[in-house]
């Protein structure tokens, strides 16, 4: 049975892989899993200069879901070059690092600061990240704009680059195909949900930031419709993920066109949400018949009559 | 290290209205587990409620392999876990930075248990605690009467009303001289248990711990700094992953320059030097 995919040139042993931000630096996981069981570790929003991040609180539960406003705290991009991507690079799992910044060219210092480093084989480009001020969602909102960042981004590495998407659009395949056009390997999709919560009691937002992005099960329907929309327009692969939880849940993005998938938020709930969505993802395919992986990506497309 | 467990509740308990006490059989986490830490258990089933419950270990019984957890209902997923009828639990843990122990012993750091030179401060010990702030103490007082400490410990405990002194019995029993305060004048002192605290700091303590709602913490913080005693605070935050990955509990500290800085609740914590938690 064959797991392996090409993610726009990033090769993974499985389809799974861990959503940027919710999974740390990866080890904060290992007690729990076999980090080597993962089909790549996407690791935490990094930009050119240490972020302090928001003020508290900063997550608030909602139906089936959460918000967040963290405000990519990070250490910068020289620490997580220096003292964290080797730390990884021993593990024998591909790293694909997040990256942000507040203009075109915050993103391509931290892009070429990370060309080359032990371990990773590739990048995420975060244009839409709802809780900070600038950059992240500006860029994620305007197809000019998150095509000069591809571009930028592009030009400062030879590693793969993946483009990720926000849902916070009013036409998310006009902003794959701005990507798409500039030079994207791949596309993620998708980012968080702008939202806010409101405490009755106290008669004030939840979370110290006001609004924040939402994630969880009460995300995937969109999510889903997000990766069924792009796959019919843009041919680039695509990283499915918004409130997967379950393998039955990876298999709806994969089955409406996604190549891989990323398991967020589920790992706060179940800490080995990510090996049980491959065991769930082999174990569907032997019951029903299917020897690679490959075969079922948009497989749910061609089931629909004229489409 | 952290396990991930789904065990058996051995039993579950109502020690007050609105407030439930859960035992569960867990060696391991039991043999692992420090004062102050914490376990990070799942609701139910379903989505809803999505997160973890972080919840502070009450007691260990390392004999028996149980554990205990002492907590408020205060909204659905609390509820959910107070009468979870089917018996089992999903557990990860222990989980966190404890209270560091032994710190009375250097703060004082003769052996005669005279005051050490420049602090004027004694080897005795003061645990503080508030409202459901209690849980975590309970534990920490198992250890410290474990180690013999209990003589030269007083313990300081406050809630709304006489009822909901959860720990006052069980702490007394152990050996320690407990005084009480309640806000509505029921038992002990009427007032903040901070109160109590104003008078017991004259005694130049060599330690304080304390646990409770976070302005009590911050009262007790700024009554360390001004008699200059040095202590712990166990604090609360919002927390998702409990492991340290996502950042959520983020807790404004003061690091060795003076600058502010945010630190995790869940992993750096959640016991803080109370000289860094910036309120």
């Amino acid at each position: 049975m064959n797991l392996a995919v090409n993610l726009g040139g990033i090769k993974m042993k499985n389809p799974v892989a861990t959503a940027s931000g919710t999974f740390g630096f990866g080890l904060e996981y290992q007690p729990y899993i076999d980090l080597q069981r993962l089909g790549a570790i996407i690791v935490k929003g990094t930009t050119p200069s240490p972020r302090a991040g928001n003020p508290p609180p900063r997550i608030a539960e909602t139906p089936s879901g959460m918000l967040n406003a963290i405000g990519l705290q990070n250490p910068g991009v020289d620490r997580v070059v220096e003292e964290i991507l080797p730390r990884l690079a021993g593990l024998g799992t591909p790293v694909i690092v997040n990256i942000a910044g507040d203009t075109v060219e915050d993103y391509a210092l931290v892009a070429r600061k990370l060309d080359g480093a032990p371990g990773v084989v590739g990048l995420e480009v975060n244009i839409s990240c709802p809780n900070v001020k600038k950059g992240g969602i500006q860029f994620g909102s305007d197809p000019r704009s998150a095509a000069e960042v591809t571009r930028a981004v592009k030009a400062a590495t030879g590693l793969p680059v993946i483009v990720k998407l926000s849902p916070n659009v009013t036409d998310i395949v006009a902003m794959a195909e701005a990507v798409a056009e500039a030079g994207a390997d791949a596309l993620s999709m998708i980012n968080t949900l702008l939202g806010m919560a409101i405490d009755v009691d106290r008669r004030r937002p939840v979370l110290g930031n006001v609004t924040g992005g939402l994630s969880g099960p009460a995300v995937r329907p969109v999510a889903v419709r997000a990766v069924w929309q792009v796959y019919r327009a843009v041919s680039l692969p695509i990283l499915g993920m918004g409130g997967i939880m379950t393998a039955r849940d990876a298999l709806e993005f994969i089955l409406a066109g996604a190549t891989a998938v990323a398991v967020g938020t589920a790992n706060f709930v179940n800490p080995r949400a990510t090996v049980e969505v491959v065991e769930g993802i082999e174990q569907y395919m032997r019951e029903n018949g299917f020897t690679d992986i490959n075969e079922l990506t948009g497989l749910a497309q061609r089931n629909v009559a004229g489409c | 290290m952290s396990q991930l467990v789904r065990t058996r509740i051995t039993s579950r308990e109502e020690p007050a209205p609105g407030f439930c006490l859960i035992e569960f059989y867990a060696p391991s986490l039991a043999r692992a587990a420090q004062p102050g830490q914490f376990v990070h258990i799942r609701c139910g089933e379903g989505s809803d409620p999505l997160l973890r419950r972080p919840i502070s270990i009450h007691a260990v019984n390392r004999r028996d392999g149980l554990v205990r957890i002492l907590f408020q209902v205060v909204g659905r997923g609390t509820a959910l876990l107070a009468r979870s009828g089917e018996g089992m639990i999903d557990v990860m843990g222990p989980l966190g930075r404890g209270f560091s122990r032994g710190q009375a012993c250097r703060n004082c750091n003769n052996s005669s248990g005279n005051a050490p030179a420049g602090t004027g401060n004694t080897g005795d010990i003061i645990v503080v605690g508030g409202g459901i702030g209690v849980a975590p103490l309970h534990f920490l007082l198992q250890e410290i009467a474990g180690s013999g400490e209990s003589g030269r410990t007083t313990v300081l405990l406050g809630a709304r009303s006489a009822g909901q002194l959860l720990i006052r019995e069980a702490v007394e029993k152990m050996g320690f001289v407990v005084h009480v305060a309640t806000d509505d004048g029921t038992a002990g002192h009427h007032g903040p248990v901070t109160g109590l605290l104003a008078n017991a700091l004259r005694r130049h303590p060599g330690f304080v711990y304390a646990c409770g709602p976070a302005p009590m913490l911050k009262t007790v913080c700024a009554l360390l700094a001004e008699a200059g005693v040095p202590g712990e605070v166990s604090v609360e935050e919002r927390m998702a992953c409990g492991v340290g990955a996502c950042l959520s509990c983020a807790c404004r500290v003061r690091d060795a320059g003076g600058r502010e800085t945010y630190r995790r609740a869940c992993v750096d914590g959640p016991v803080f030097p109370a000289g860094e938690v910036v309120w």
